[in-house]
């Protein structure tokens, strides 16, 4: 028993030294100017804010990753985005298991609070996110989304929540 | 086990400073985790 204990032990103290190496660089990325790949990132701050008319967003059928930040809370992770008949679209995948629930937190975030900054070749854009949940337009969204990414996204799986789609709307 | 203790303590800092000051470390550090979770998320 006394040797279970000690093994234990050991086990959970080598533990410790990857679990200090993720949640140091956890932290330093919150401190940053926008995420990096996997952690959220803080406010996204550089960048000359978009004001005036509505931009033709099918130059972002070009770009692989966008940085998103929500109002509240201030934090921003990089994501996936596609244009669609002139509005622009963000999802989350891994909806309908736990540990991608747990691991996507900024859905449930965005659907209490849709308010968001996106920040895209360095430029800025205040949007306003809306869940998109079902509907017609979800095939020709679903298709884009396909043709541009290795992904399996279907109107079926975000109908059933495995997906949580929002348009990037504009802000009101 | 104190010598072990120590040992631990000493990496654990030293991983500390490493992901926080060394270029590149915090890169490693983020796509190894991002690779476990994704694996584990689908």
């Amino acid at each position: 028993m006394n040797i279970i204990k000690r093994l234990l032990t050991i086990v959970l103290c080598l533990l410790l030294i990857p679990a200090t190496a993720v949640v140091t660089a956890a932290v330093k990325q919150r401190f940053a100017d926008g995420p990096n790949r996997f952690f959220s990132g803080g406010p996204l701050i550089a960048g000359e804010m978009h004001t005036g008319s509505e931009p033709d967003w099918s130059f972002v059928n070009d770009i692989t990753t966008i940085e998103l930040q929500l109002v509240d809370p201030p934090r921003s992770r990089r994501i996936w985005t596609v244009e669609h008949e002139g509005k622009l679209y963000v999802w989350s995948g891994y909806m309908g298991t736990t540990v991608g629930r747990w691991w996507k937190g900024w859905p449930p975030q965005a659907e209490r609070d849709g308010r968001a900054v996106l920040r895209i070749d360095g430029k800025r854009y205040e949007r306003q996110l809306v869940r998109i949940t079902s509907g017609d337009a979800l095939d020709g969204i679903c298709k884009a989304i396909t043709d541009k990414y290795p992904s399996r996204t279907t109107r079926g799986g975000v109908e059933a929540g495995d997906v949580w789609l929002f348009e990037a709307a504009p802000r009101t | 086990m104190k010598v072990f203790y120590q040992c631990i303590a000493v990496a654990v800092v030293i991983t500390a400073l490493a992901v926080a000051f060394v270029p590149g470390v915090d890169e490693y550090v983020e796509a190894t985790a991002q690779g476990i979770v994704g694996s584990w998320a689908r």
